[in-house]
């Protein structure tokens, strides 16, 4: 028989973590329904772009997808932006703990509404500020032209450091640094060191002040549709793509800084805990900004799973 | 009369929205630039003033411009096509290919247009609004079934007007305001002018290569 | 077998005479309704979201910029300037026509409109002074095409719309081959017209060569505007096209007042006309990309080249005779956005740079506008001189041969267009 085609897109290169972990889970599903689920990549946006996938996976011309979480508020599912909240996330682990507890389950849940299957979450990073000038303290972000990704939540924070957000897609980005139109970006490492970004930016601050994931999502009617035994092989595989995602994706980051630091182009800067607690006060009253979007009860119950504290800061 | 009015405001639509998107950049770029001018008291002015949605909202209204655009282009015949096949074949033939094209694009038009209608349908029953100005995006996407069913419309009216009067709205790549008649040299061979290569009304059959089509000069 | 279906489908349509736009989209829809389970929908969606992109929006930006400045006294000012440089020598007001198409290509992104601008101004003036009208006419469409070679550049706007390269990196790579053409142009007209004994103009004292210059330096600010613009970091490409449009508003409005109010209306309307017919063809480029790639048809394609071996070398040389064949028939814009896609994967996987590979294309695109039976130049010239397409492409011939003589060049030296990019650190 004709075997089940699932087209996953994803607007990244093959050899970044969430390209080798598509490519991971193709492999492994293939083989565990042997055969009868055969799924096509289609990676760097050559399919659907970032602006249109989320309409492209509702629409059924695309089945799979694993947009960044940012990408969601616009699509009426603004309560995603809580991974953009400054600072709320000190580690992976507390990342995990929200995503695969209530809370992941309640926000991937929310999808259903829109016809749209939420499976997983997947790491990409936290995101780093870098620029042509040396930041240390919040203050030093003071009228910098920071490039980012198209997202509310972070506009947000950027505004409240005083800097001015640019938004600008990321092929752009190197050439906007080089020449000056931008004066710094946030990026996780392995965005910085793939892009390039060391050749023209001179500071790197390992500010880790916000988390950078993914949502794999699938057709809700489509997904529905499948027997459901493949389904069942396929949510397995998904897990274990998820954790080879998140293993590649922590390892990247930690081996492209190391990178960054060879090159000796750009100095990463590390921040000692009383600096880092001035951005954390800093950045707090984007948390304020954004709960009439995310959801005060949500908030709270992000701060409970991740053990945050806003009084003592 | 509306169709006057119509042609009216197909024009005044598009001609203020490539005027307006231009004036939205060059205040968003002057707004950036004095951003990052070293003096504070201009910077706590302008620091403040968020300029983020000029972008999206320039994107918007020129792709509505295309959109109106593309119609407006039908009534002038800017839409080129590979005409030189067809521009060798004797009148008649000719002309039934011409109305073919026209018809076709019609068809096109028609056909994007109803889709167009369904996807904002479709997307009107969601809650997505735009990343920036957090828009709904039906709206935005109305640009598609409206500027599309409009150019179908143009296809009819010019395949209408073709077969009736036998002439085709034709863009003039070479014609600049401003530059006087005068200044053409005295020695033009005016027969010359006609280059039978692109899809031009019988009326100009006067102008020569006329044989092909059955015309005297 | 599908890709020959979309092809043999494709050119059935287009040789019917229907606009290229129409013809492309109807392929999309015939084949995504009789053949796939694609849901038709993602047609209305990828018809709105094809062109809804920044870098897409320099193109009308740049057709602005260049209709105010087509209107205005700018090209006449650029003129003069030209001709006090270089009208003495053999050839006069000729060279001094590739002179100020080289100028004016350096402001403005196309080439259509640089025939335009400075053909409707000095072919006359050179019929006065008694140069055949072929020589004037075989400069002008030649030299016209340095419009999409010298930065900036709607040709290479499209490139990298297609292919997802730095259109700032493409712009400088433009310049270094944009000036060796311009100047070997200007040694064919010099060579021709010594043979010929064409006449010159009277030699320009310092003082007149200063006051031409001092006439037409807001016309060349403007170069500084966009290059310099993008290059010091004050504007991205996009950025650059709508100020150099607001710029040329300005000087021809106010500094050089060529311009009245109630003219502005027609300017921005003409300008939206000819965005509008450009992103459209986008569109429906984009729609039949979006189609092949959902048929794999790139892939296959480049599979297939590979598999028979071709080098760099020869893989380059199918390029060229492919694009120079489509320039027969198609107009730039679609060449680029149909033929960009197909074509760049097997060049990088050969490891030809992609700006050299764009630069490539828009010579290819160069030499396409000045010869029949499609070519825009030469539309554009014959609508200025009255003559026939047949006698024009006669007139063209010398000018033609050296083009493609310099597109050999092109290909086969890559640092030719990489140098400058390179030494600038953009890549
Ligand atoms: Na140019
Ligand atoms: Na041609």
């Amino acid at each position: 028989a004709q075997p089940i085609v699932i087209k996953f897109s994803h607007v990244v290169a093959v050899d970044t973590p969430k390209g080798q972990a598509a490519a991971y889970f193709k492999k492994i599903a293939e083989e565990r329904t042997k055969g009868r689920v055969k799924i096509d990549i289609y990676p760097n946006s050559q399919l659907f772009k970032d602006k249109e996938e989320l309409e492209a996976l509702q629409l059924g011309s695309v089945h799979m997808l694993a947009p960044a979480t940012s990408k969601f508020g616009p699509m009426g599912a603004k309560q995603f932006e809580l991974f953009e909240l400054p600072y709320v996330f000190d580690s992976y682990d507390e990342v995990h703990k929200v995503a695969e507890g209530a809370v992941g389950k309640q926000l991937l849940r929310s999808l259903d509404s829109k016809g749209i299957t939420g499976l997983a979450f997947w790491d990409n990073g936290f995101r780093c500020m870098s620029a042509n000038k040396k930041i240390v303290t919040p203050n030093d972000m003071r009228g910098l032209k920071m490039r980012i990704s198209s997202s509310k939540g972070i506009d947000a924070y950027m505004r409240q450091l005083g800097s001015v957000p640019q938004v600008m897609s990321f092929g752009e980005v190197y050439q906007a640094m080089q020449t000056g139109v931008v004066d710094g970006a946030e990026n996780s490492p392995s965005n910085f060191y793939t892009q390039k970004m060391h050749e023209v930016q001179k500071y790197y601050t390992n500010t880790n002040h916000s988390y950078s994931g993914y949502a794999v999502i699938v057709n809700k009617k489509f997904w529905d549709g499948l027997p459901k035994e493949i389904r069942g092989t396929l949510e397995q595989a998904l897990r274990d793509a998820t954790a080879y995602n998140n293993k590649i994706a922590a390892k990247d980051n930690d081996e492209s800084l190391a990178k960054v630091k060879k090159t000796g182009k750009t100095q990463v800067i590390d921040l000692t805990p009383e600096q880092k607690k001035s951005w954390k006060k800093a950045m707090l009253p984007a948390h304020k900004k954004m709960e009439d979007k995310i959801g005060k009860d949500l908030i709270n119950a992000v701060y409970r799973e991740t053990g945050f504290n806003p009084t003592t800061l | 009369m509306i169709l006057t009015l119509l042609d009216r405001l197909e024009e005044w639509l598009i001609t203020f929205l490539i005027g307006a998107a231009t004036l939205i950049i060059f205040v968003a770029v002057v707004h950036r630039f004095g951003c990052s001018v070293p003096v504070p008291a201009i910077q706590d002015l302008l620091i403040p003033i968020n300029m983020s949605w000029a972008q999206e909202l320039c994107i918007y209204m020129f792709v509505w411009m295309a959109k109106f655009g593309a119609a407006y282009g039908v009534r002038t015949g800017i839409h080129v096509g590979v005409d030189v096949l067809i521009n060798r074949l004797p009148g008649k033939t000719r002309n039934k290919f011409i109305i073919f094209g026209l018809l076709a694009g019609a068809l096109f038009t028609g056909i994007v247009g109803t889709l167009g209608s369904n996807f904002v349908w479709h997307i009107a029953h969601t809650e997505q609004v735009s990343a920036e100005l957090e828009i709904p995006i039906w709206m935005v996407y109305l640009a598609i079934p409206c500027g599309s069913y409009l150019m179908c419309f143009r296809f009819l009216q010019v395949t209408w007007s073709f077969i009736c009067t036998g002439q085709l709205p034709h863009h003039d790549h070479s014609h600049v305001d401003g530059i006087e008649e005068e200044t053409i040299p005295p020695d033009v061979n005016w027969l010359e002018m006609d280059d039978n290569l692109h899809p031009h009304d019988l009326k100009h059959k006067k102008l020569g290569n006329g044989s092909k089509e059955g015309g005297g000069k | 077998m599908s890709v020959a279906i979309i092809f043999g489908l494709l050119i059935a349509l287009m040789i019917t005479g229907m606009p290229i736009s129409i013809s492309l989209g109807l392929t999309v829809l015939s084949f995504l309704f009789t053949m796939t389970d694609v849901p038709i929908q993602s047609v209305a969606l990828k018809l709105f979201t094809g062109i809804e992109k920044f870098e897409i929006m320099a193109i009308p930006f740049f057709i602005l910029a260049g209709n105010f400045l087509t209107h205005g006294g700018v090209a006449r000012r650029m003129i003069s300037f030209a001709s006090s440089l270089v009208g003495h020598w053999h050839g006069g007001l000729g060279l001094a026509g590739v002179m100020a198409c080289a100028l004016f290509a350096a402001v403005s992104g196309s080439s259509p409109a640089t025939v335009v601008a400075i053909g409707a101004i000095i072919l006359p003036a050179m019929v006065k002074q008694g140069f055949p009208r072929n020589f004037g006419a075989g400069i002008i469409t030649t030299s016209g095409a340095l419009g999409i070679l010298i930065p900036p550049s709607i040709c290479m706007v499209m490139y990298s719309i297609a292919t997802n390269t730095s259109v700032g990196t493409l712009f400088m790579a433009g310049v270094v081959p944009g000036l060796l053409l311009a100047i070997v142009l200007g040694l064919v007209a010099w060579y021709r017209a010594r043979k010929y004994n064409y006449p010159r103009l009277p030699k320009a004292s310092w003082t007149e060569r200063f006051r031409a210059f001092r006439e037409s330096i807001w016309g060349l600010l403007l170069i500084l505007v966009v290059m310099g613009g993008i290059y010091s970091g004050v504007f991205t490409p996009t950025e650059a096209a709508a100020m150099a449009a607001v710029y040329s508003f300005v000087v021809c409005m106010f500094i050089y007042k060529d311009l009245s109010f109630k003219d502005i209306p027609k300017v921005l309307l003409n300008s939206a006309n000819m965005s509008a017919m450009l992103l459209y063809i986008i569109t429906n480029a984009v729609l039949f990309s979006y189609l092949m790639t959902s048929e794999n048809v790139p892939q296959m394609m480049a599979e297939w080249l590979i598999a028979m071996g071709l080098g760099p070398i020869a893989f380059l040389l199918v390029v060229n005779g492919l694009l120079l064949l489509a320039g027969n028939v198609m107009e730039p814009a679609s060449i680029v956005l149909i033929m960009a896609p197909i074509l760049f994967p097997v060049a990088t996987k050969l490891g030809i740079d992609p700006v050299h590979f764009g630069i490539l294309i828009t010579v290819n695109m160069e030499v396409g506008m000045c010869h029949p039976p499609v070519g825009l130049n030469l539309y554009v010239a014959s609508g200025i001189t009255k003559m026939g397409i047949t006698e024009l492409t006669v007139a063209v011939w010398p000018w033609l041969l050296s083009m493609i003589v310099f597109l050999g060049l092109v290909t086969y030296w890559p640092a030719l267009s990489l140098w400058l990019p390179r030494m600038l650190g953009m890549m």
